[in-house]
């Protein structure tokens, strides 16, 4: 109420600020609506899928040049109890996390850059080492991206398990927004 | 000079209050995501951390102590293989999948359990789980290959079907592999487990399906 006052009184003293008004008013206007944005989990495309034991975490959206390939890490989280297969499974019938990028999308996937596995034994097998990821793990990728805003779906395909049991293949949406300028 | 200097705090303020809702918006947006994580993990936590070393899930199936659904699969030459013509043997029904490690780690198991037990009347199914794409002959007839590869390394000599996936409404679900279900003479599922277990809880419940 004050400020409205505040600015009628500079309208008096200076008619030619009515523009400022304006666009100020505008601004205080839009505040709630920003905060009100839905929640980064809650947007259509978040890839949470319920159920599964695998989470895309960020980034959403990345600006890099346009035609070069520019460094993307893309960050993932495992529940815990969980751990999938590395990108090199030391068995050749486990299927490997793997990640992809369509053709289509004015994103080409210059390269990616898996961690390394992590030895893990099954509490019933001592014997056989797998190499998995759990918890937190990231992709270092490099995209090259055409000029313009490419809203990018990529994929991660994987398979998970816990201790005891193993649960079928799965592939998670990676929604990024590609941004090459 | 009044002027300018009022022009300029307002300019400031309006810049101010944009930095605000940025910053209050991203804060927001991050609390509320961490919150559903944390939703989610609590609610679809399936393996339990804080269990000792080799423990495996509870599973209790609603088929047991119900007559086993009854199916008719092929097997990798072709042939079709229905349970109902196991009448009269104990049966062991075992979803499996050449992705599935701890399947790896049982089948030597029941391998040599078949050789054991088959004179009193017992024998295996071996499920696969494995996807198949029916509509493309190159790819089905490499992806049975790859089936029967690893069938030949685990030397299961017992039937192998496959496309076992269309059972999992039958199945309970077939959520998780390895899955087994026990079946007696009379065809009835007299236990099931899933998840990996020890080679004695498997013998076990093969006596039981013997009626031993």
């Amino acid at each position: 109420m004050r400020l409205a006052l505040e600015l009628r009184r500079l309208d008096v003293l200076t008619p030619g600020i009515g523009l400022l008004r304006f666009v100020f008013l505008s601004a205080i206007a839009l505040l709630p609506a920003a905060r009100a944005q839905a929640p980064l989990a809650d947007s259509p495309s978040r890839s949470v899928a319920h159920g599964a034991p695998l989470e895309y975490l960020f980034p959403e959206q990345v600006t890099i040049p346009a035609g070069k390939p520019s460094p993307v890490v893309l960050h993932f989280r495992i529940a815990p109890g969980f751990h999938i297969n590395s990108h090199k499974p030391k068995d050749e019938s486990l299927i490997p996390t793997a990640l992809a990028i369509p053709a289509s999308s004015g994103v080409q996937l210059a390269s990616a850059d898996y961690p390394a596995g992590e030895d893990y034994t099954l509490p019933l097998d001592p014997t056989t080492r797998l190499s998995v990821y759990t918890g937190d793990f990231s992709i270092q990728t490099r995209l090259v991206a055409a000029r313009g805003n490419h809203l990018v779906q990529a994929s991660l395909h994987y398979q998970a398990c816990d201790k005891s049991a193993c649960y079928p293949p799965r592939t998670i949406a990676v929604p990024i927004d590609v941004i090459g300028n | 000079m009044k002027r300018n200097t009022i022009v300029l705090g307002i300019t400031l303020l309006l810049l101010a209050a944009f930095a605000w809702a940025g910053w209050a918006n991203w804060e927001y947006r991050k609390q509320a995501a961490e919150k559903r994580l944390a939703a989610v993990e609590k609610a679809e936590l399936v393996a339990d951390s804080n269990a000792g070393a080799g423990d495996v899930p509870h599973f209790v199936s609603p088929l047991t102590n119900h007559p086993a659904p009854d199916f008719t699969l092929e097997d990798l030459s072709g042939k079709k293989v229905s349970l109902a013509s196991y009448r009269g043997k104990a049966v062991l029904i075992n979803f499996w999948a050449t992705w599935c490690g701890p399947c790896k780690i049982e089948t030597p198991w029941l391998v040599e359990l078949r050789n054991q037990y088959a004179s009193k009347g017992f024998e295996i199914l071996g499920l696969s789980a494995d996807d198949l794409d029916l509509d493309d002959k190159a790819k089905l007839a490499e992806e049975k290959h790859e089936i029967q590869k690893f069938g030949q390394q685990m030397h299961m000599d017992y039937p192998i079907l496959i496309n076992a996936g269309t059972l999992d409404k039958a199945y309970d679900g077939l959520d998780a592999l390895p899955t087994s279900y026990y079946v007696d003479r009379s065809g009835k599922v007299v236990a099931a487990t899933l998840g990996l277990t020890s080679k004695d809880d498997i013998e076990n419940n093969i006596r039981k399906a013997l009626g031993e």
